[in-house]
């Protein structure tokens, strides 16, 4: 069973996207409402994935994600960027990053789990 | 005597109170002239601070408004993603078995959950391409691969709606060919074709047809629907502008769709438009919309136009990767390119076919670079072909060896950076001797005589044309081709842009060097549909007359000088 961390500021965001990994694929999610906590909660957990969105507070997803990087518990853990802008140019500036990939909101809660396991490689 | 000398005396004071006279006249003109040009000169100073403090006002606005666009963006899909997947999870079932009556329900929140997602998206795709942030990322290509990929697209849509898609296919010999962005003409097609399945009775077809009209292509979706009402013809491809009011909630459009079209082909300077088919003198009910856009011509009917006909770029390379990518990119630019990986081979093929420029690897296995260039300069036919070395050398290694320096034009290093050999090649291939042809474009008369001025003391080293016009200028590359460009971007009868196109589908123009002198700062993406050869952009509140003088004369002496310089980097 596929164990995924769910880094969102938005309560209900973070719930929906929960609730579909969980009912739709039936995978294990552990949650986190920032950057900080989200970096603890990946060294407690270890997940296979995580799925963060890039605009938070305080820490952002690319910033929290950078400092994933440097940890040598955590660099190898993919990271999925959850996005709710468009602009061609966060798309560059994000790919450039190094993460897994970068997903769009609104996301369909039915497909969530598909398109993520696709990014990844799992079937 | 006395009296001789007294006339004398008096005429001479009569004389010279005159010339006072005169002298205090000028003087008191040249004092008027003096304080009115010092007035002129300060209204200047007083309009150009004004135009510069208007500038920084619209950048600091526009910034706002990309902030703007960027947070509302945010904003609103925050909540949306939300609503969207909870309302998803609770339709689908997943969440525990629902009556009938509040699945309805569940299934109209979540379409029009959906339908105000795809709102905002369009509006926030339209906003981008008005206001230039949406880059075109252009492409050489084939009408009829966007036209088959749009269909596949569109086809389960269709079935749904039980409508046919059929494409007509193109005559023989229309190869339609076209620098665009396919996935933004991809979206138009899909657009249009959408519309002609949404407003298509079941059972009917919708038609896709191709043709060469002219210098451009035209693409015709004809649907069998309704038909839109003559008075509406025009006003449908206003945003929200759809026939009936209720359309776009019906048919599931968010009624900017065809504004969105509109926008796109007008980025690809063409035109779009709608008719309906009883008025194309047809019984068929129904519309037909309709798309042209510029295409390229075939390299024949370009020459007919152009002074000499379209020579090749000569490839040399053993490494078959290294070959292919430049080959590729030169490909992707229009050249006409042809290729070998050996230097005995490379002499053959330069001997007997028009070639303009050969690319050369020094390192090759028999033959070397070295070798091949010795042997490229004895035989008469090719000693003028300009010859570009591509190694992994630098140019400075490349230097000391001096027979190398003096047989060759140009220098790329490898691994090489597109855009340095794409203005390497622009700049060997118009290389020549005499002075510098320039090609002022600029229709403030004012402006260009005070450049013109400035070239004027420099006449042995360049001879510069001015023209106020698209046309002109179109006119005199064909009649005697220049070898910089210096372009003003609004002209007044079309921009810079324009022309930066259509000397683009010129074979011997295309690498042109030129400079870009505009009254407005360039954007990045600007900067990319203005670049031809080496291209250098100079804004008109930002630098004086002077400066461009001395950048042209730098292109000027770098185009003119024989021997390898280092690329700057």
């Amino acid at each position: 069973m596929r164990r995924i961390l769910i880094i969102d500021d938005e309560d209900d965001i973070r719930e929906v996207a929960a609730l579909s990994l969980e009912s739709v694929a039936g995978w294990t999610v552990c949650t986190a409402c920032c950057g900080a906590d989200g970096i603890k909660a990946a060294l407690s957990e270890l997940p296979d994935a995580i799925l963060m969105d890039v605009m938070m507070p305080t820490m952002d997803g690319p910033t929290t994600f950078k400092e994933m990087q440097k940890s040598p518990e955590l660099a190898h853990i993919p990271v999925i960027l959850l996005t709710a802008k468009v602009q061609g140019v966060d798309q560059r500036r994000f790919a450039g990053l190094g993460v897994a990939a970068v997903l769009f909101k609104p996301f369909d809660p039915l497909t969530l789990a598909e398109q993520m396991s696709v990014a990844l490689g799992w079937n | 005597m006395l009296n001789y000398l007294i006339a004398v005396l008096v005429s001479l004071v009569v004389f010279l109170t005159g010339t006072l006279v005169a002298l205090g006249v000028a003087f008191v003109r040249s004092r008027r002239l003096c304080e009115r040009l010092n007035a002129e000169l300060s209204a200047a100073l007083r309009e150009s601070q004004h135009r510069q403090s208007a500038l920084d006002e619209r950048k600091e606005l526009d910034t706002i408004k990309d902030e703007f666009i960027s947070t509302v963006s945010h904003e609103l899909r925050t909540p949306l993603t939300s609503i969207r997947g909870a309302l998803g999870l609770l339709s689908s079932g997943l969440m525990g078995k629902l009556d009938d009556k509040a699945a309805n329900l569940l299934r109209i929140a979540s379409t029009n959950t959906d339908r105000l997602v795809r709102l905002i998206n369009d509006i926030l795709d339209l906003e981008r391409m008005e206001s230039g942030r949406a880059p075109l990322h252009i492409r050489r290509c084939a009408l009829h691969e966007l036209v088959l990929q749009s269909v596949d697209t569109m086809t389960a849509l269709a079935e749904a709606a039980h409508v046919r898609l059929i494409i007509v296919p193109e005559p023989a010999g229309d190869h339609i060919v076209f620098d665009g962005d396919p996935d933004r003409v991809q979206q138009v097609l899909c657009n249009l074709l959408s519309n002609a399945i949404k407003f298509s009775p079941a059972g009917s077809s919708v038609r896709v047809l191709t043709g060469i009209d002219g210098h451009n292509f035209v693409l015709r979706v004809e649907d069998t629907g309704r038909g839109v009402p003559q008075d509406k013809i025009e006003s449908i491809f206003d945003r929200f502008g759809q026939v009936e009011p209720g359309d776009a909630r019906q048919k599931g459009g968010t009624g900017l769709g065809l504004a969105i079209c509109r926008s796109i082909v007008a980025q690809h300077h063409g035109a779009i438009w709608a008719e309906r088919n009883d008025a194309l003198g047809t019984e068929r009910a129904g519309t037909t919309f309709s798309l042209r856009m510029p295409r390229i011509v075939a390299a024949a009917a370009v020459a007919a136009v152009t002074i000499q006909s379209e020579g090749a770029i000569l490839v040399v390379d053993d490494d078959a990767s290294a070959r292919r990518a430049v080959t590729d990119l030169l490909h992707r630019h229009g050249y006409t390119v042809l290729e070998t990986a050996s230097g005995e081979q490379a002499l053959h093929m330069a001997a007997n076919n028009h070639v303009e420029a050969i690319l050369l690897d020094l390192y090759m296995p028999g033959m070397s670079g070295w070798q091949t260039i010795e042997k490229l300069k004895q035989n008469a036919a090719t000693a003028s072909i300009p010859i570009v070395v591509l190694s992994v050398l630098s140019p400075a290694a490349g230097t000391e060896d001096r027979p190398l320096v003096a047989n060759t034009q140009g220098w790329i290093q490898k691994p090489f950076n597109e855009s340095l050999l794409l203005a390497e090649l622009g700049r060997v291939l118009h290389a020549g001797t005499g002075p510098g042809r320039i090609l002022l474009v600029e229709d403030d008369f004012d402006l260009a005589t005070v450049v013109l001025a400035g070239f004027e003391v420099l006449d042995a080293q360049v001879s510069i044309t001015h023209v106020s016009s698209v046309g002109e200028a179109q006119l005199a590359c064909r009649t005697e081709p220049p070898d910089i460009l210096i372009l003003d971007l609004t002209l007044p009868d079309g921009s810079g842009f324009a022309l930066v196109d259509w000397l683009r589908g010129q074979p011997t123009l295309r690498t042109l060097p030129l400079v870009v002198y505009s009254g407005r700062d360039v954007t990045p993406t600007e900067m990319e549909q203005l670049r031809l050869g080496p291209t250098q952009f100079l804004a008109k509140a930002r630098v004086q007359p002077h400066d461009v003088e001395d950048l042209v004369l730098a292109m000027v002496r770098h185009l003119r000088t024989p021997t390898v310089q280092p690329p700057s980097a």
